[in-house]
């Protein structure tokens, strides 16, 4: 164990020799990130990076592989190799505290970037999850007004399903109120998993003799097993579904008019984001003093942060040539079994 | 340790290439599930995604290790082993009275002090204390020990004998409450503590309070002041503000937890199984806990004075964290861990079962056992696809055992919705070993809560003798050494009261029953 902690050691210091001769002059950013297989993360890393290095800064990065232990000695890393701020994507939200105390008392500033890191001294950035549950609200609500409304949460073990839900309710409470809306039927889905959606809107189908109008879900995998029930009675593309995420299959849907919405969060966005937080808090910006940000306590253990939350895109019909401007999906894909002359986006 | 370290240097000069650090021999292991006639799956839905435990005893005095295999919404099977010394293996499906449905997991035990080992089922549903009439037969016993079974989804279990205590102290951990199948989450029901009364009874059971969420739990002497506590992992998914617990379980008192102020700090995991073993012969076990991503390797951080632990799984190389074949994007599911000796090098190597809970997105999907040999300097190496043991079945429960006498231990391992599997450890180039069993008068018949050492080249290596920890599966019989190249080594046994044994000489490669106030005595089979 000695052994191994010296030669990693030399590594480290090795490193920092290379980063500090090549970069007098910027600041070093140091991103932690939880699992960089993941396809997804690629596309945040290329906004970051190009943020970062816009503002003559230099981007270094250590990659977890999943694991909350190497997430803690990656960090530790960053830190030899002279990182100015922080950037954790954390592997476990619960087992990361003891690398922001570290970071903190060497006066590094933190920024937890997308999954909360709820400590007082990190800042946290993330698309705000309630507008995403109020988008979804509103686009369902606003093709049916009126009627026997469904809700498709979340799974029960991710904090981010009961935000969206809040969303969700806060648009509909007046309509629900006034009795113009019914809630008919409300289920978590385990796991997120498109199947167990599927099996709960059967149920709330056949509960309701098929009368239900409006379907609000909460993500686009949900959404498809929503779609999936709905075609099996028969019913689909005429009741209103929402999703979110931007998946290319619920891009697909709403050119073909079966699903209503998908509210995407651009990670570019993000990514350039957390990067720009990051710069100013490396050249001592206070946390609360970093460009947008707002005083934030709605974690679970109420601890108040200083926090950035982006607004999300709400992707219909109407702008769907949006996410195909930005790279984000081919056409074809979401324009595969379009009828000419029935979407813009697909001319 | 000498010994290691003489086979280290062997291994060093007939390599050519210089190694940064020895590496150990690897096993090899032959899978043998259907010759040796294992077919038993754990099946059942959703209320049987945990457990799927073995256990594995002698149940007809032969020497060999029998096995129950957990049967979930089926029902449990028992093997008579039909093996010969040094053969292939060979077991043989009969009827044996443990054969009941709903069986999550299986710990042996002698409850009753008379010499025949009695059976713990964890059931969903009731618990039933099944008593060995010999033969291989069992009986239903809740009734004549006033052992109330309860109605729960039982999934951890652990057993000690209280100090001049005429009859045991179980534990069982018990798991969501499964009538909340729509919102299990919170839903954590309480795990009991089943303590005698009179001298063969067991009083109603005492709920732990608070409970969250068990899946495994150990009566461990961690600090070794000869007084077990009670170690708790626990699932985080579907407790509310739950942690990881120590239990001061002492004679005629209310048991109470270890607190933060005490040293205990809180930890979060999806807690499956523990292991205890003093890896590093300092006289005091580390624990392994199995975990979703990550798992934990939990060492003391000062001295036993407080149960304050830092977790050295990273820099010990047993993180085991994700898939070390084929897909490796997404983190792993843990399950049984068992420390043994697999190379018989004589240090201990670290066995886990893995697999999804059933079809989790976020984890690995074909998730293989893991196999990590512990090197001379401590840390371990992931040998689970060159032992020829990385199954990707959905794995639970499992037991290293040495099945057919031969001194190297074999596999098993229980599978979700697919058959057990059984490998024979066929390895050539293994060290030398020994196995013991060990026999005191009075209730505690197989001395559990001793600690036994063996002295050889200059080190003490010592095991703590336990029923309980792993997942969902438990194990009675012989305890085994691995010797590496000594002929020859000394052993004594801690008697579970504190009484310490003498040294005794043995020779290496063989079997021994320490009878306590006796000589040791070799054993034969047959």
């Amino acid at each position: 164990m000695k052994r191994f902690a010296t030669a990693m050691l030399a590594g480290v210091a090795m490193s920092l020799t290379l980063s500090a001769a090549a970069h007098a002059e910027g600041k070093t950013i140091g991103v932690s990130w939880s699992n960089f297989q993941e396809e997804r993360w690629k596309t945040d890393e290329a906004a970051m990076k190009a943020a970062i290095e816009a503002a003559g800064n230099t981007y270094i990065s250590a990659d977890a592989q999943s694991s909350a232990a190497k997430q803690l000695t990656d960090v530790e890393a960053l830190i030899s190799q002279g990182a100015n701020a922080l950037i954790i994507l954390a592997q476990d939200s619960s087992a990361i505290g003891p690398a922001v105390e570290n970071a903190v008392a060497e006066g590094i500033p933190v920024v937890g970037y997308d999954r909360l890191i709820e400590n007082a001294d990190a800042f946290y950035l993330t698309f705000d999850n309630k507008e995403v549950g109020r988008m979804q609200a509103r686009a369902v609500f606003e093709a049916q007004p009126e009627g026997n409304y469904a809700f498709i949460k979340g799974s029960s073990a991710d904090p981010n399903a009961d935000f969206l839900f809040s969303g969700q309710m806060e648009v509909l409470k007046e309509a629900i109120d006034s009795g113009a809306i019914k809630n008919v039927g409300e289920a978590y889905t385990d796991g997120w998993l498109p199947a167990n959606a599927q099996r709960n809107m059967e149920q709330i189908l056949t509960q309701n003799n098929n009368d239900v109008d409006a379907v609000v879900a909460s993500n686009d995998g949900t959404a498809g097993g929503v779609v999936a029930a709905l075609e099996a009675q028969g019913l689909a593309g005429t009741v209103p579904v929402s999703g979110q995420d931007g998946d290319h299959a619920a891009l697909n849907r709403i050119a073909l008019g079966t699903q209503t919405v998908s509210v995407w969060k651009d990670s570019r966005e993000l990514g350039k984001a957390a990067a720009e937080i990051a710069n100013q808090l490396a050249e001592g910006t206070a946390m609360d003093a970093v460009d947008g940000a707002s005083k934030w306590a709605d974690g679970p253990n109420g601890v108040e942060m200083n926090a950035i939350f982006l607004t999300p895109n709400p992707i219909t019909r109407d702008n769907l040539n949006e996410v195909i401007e930005a790279g984000w999906v081919t056409k074809e894909v979401v324009c595969q079994g379009v009828a000419a002359g029935t979407v813009a986006a697909c001319d | 340790m000498m010994r290691a370290t003489s086979a280290a240097i062997l291994l060093l000069a007939l390599t050519a290439q210089a190694m940064a650090q020895a590496s150990p021999v690897v096993p090899t292991f032959i899978e043998e599930t259907q010759a040796a006639g294992i077919n038993a799956v754990f099946d059942g839905d959703w209320e049987y995604m945990v457990g799927g435990g073995v256990a594995t005893f002698d149940c007809n005095d032969d020497g060999f290790a029998d096995m129950l295999i957990a049967g979930g919404s089926a029902k449990a099977t028992f093997y008579r082993n039909a093996s010969e010394r040094g053969g292939s293996l060979r077991f043989e499906k009969q009827d044996s009275g443990l054969e009941l449905d709903a069986v999550a997991g299986a710990y042996p035990l002698d409850v009753d002090g008379d010499g025949v080992t009695d059976l713990v089922l964890l059931r969903v549903g009731e618990n039933v204390v099944m008593r060995g009439l010999g033969s291989c037969r069992f009986e239903r016993a809740n009734e004549e020990w006033s052992f109330d079974g309860g109605d729960a989804w039982s999934t951890a279990f652990s057993a000690t004998w209280e100090r001049g205590a005429q009859w045991p102290t179980l534990a069982v951990g018990n798991y969501i409450d499964r009538r909340e199948e729509g919102f299990p989450w919170g839903s954590c029901t309480d795990n009991w503590l089943h303590r005698p009364e009179g001298g063969d009874q067991f009083a109603p059971p005492l709920a732990l309070k608070p409970s969250h969420c068990a899946l495994s739990i150990l009566f461990t002497d961690w600090n070794r002041s000869g007084t077990p506590a009670l170690r708790v992992s626990n699932d985080r998914e579907y407790y509310k503000g739950g942690q990881e617990q120590l239990w001061r379980i002492e004679l005629g008192q209310v048991p109470a937890r270890y607190t933060a102020e005490e040293g205990w700090k809180p930890l979060r995991i999806w807690g499956m199984g523990i292991a205890g073993y003093d890896l590093d012969f300092d006289g005091y076990p580390e624990y392994f806990l199995t975990s979703m991503a990550d798992n934990k390797l939990q060492k003391l951080s000062g001295d036993a004075s407080r149960p304050d632990y830092a977790d050295v799984a990273f820099a010990k190389g047993v993180t085991a964290h994700r898939p070390y074949v084929g897909d490796n994007l997404r983190p792993s599911t843990a399950w049984h861990v068992q420390f043994e000796d697999v190379n018989n090098d004589g240090l201990a190597d670290l066995f886990v079962v893995k697999g999804n809970v059933a079809k989790m997105p976020d984890f690995a999907e074909h998730d293989p056992n893991n196999l990590l040999l512990q090197r001379p300097d401590g840390t371990f190496e992931e040998a689970g696809d060159r032992a020829g043991v990385a199954s990707t079945a959905i794995g639970r429960g499992g037991a290293l055992a040495d099945f057919n006498l031969d001194g190297l231990l074999d596999m098993v391992v229980v599978n979700r919705w697919e058959s057990a599997q059984l490998w024979r450890n066929a390895s050539e180039d293994a060290g030398r070993w020994m196995q013991v069993r060990l026999v005191q008068d009075g209730p505690n018949r197989d001395a559990v809560g001793a600690w036994i050492e063996i002295r050889c080249a200059g080190e003490v290596m010592r095991r703590e003798v336990t029923v309980g920890g792993g997942h969902a599966s438990g194990q009675s019989g012989w305890h085994h050494f691995g010797l590496g190249e000594e002929a020859e080594a000394e052993i004594r046994v801690i008697w579970p009261d504190g009484e310490e044994g003498d040294w005794q000489r043995f020779d290496s490669d063989g079997f021994y029953m320490l009878e306590r106030g006796a000589a040791l005595a070799a054993w034969t089979p047959g």
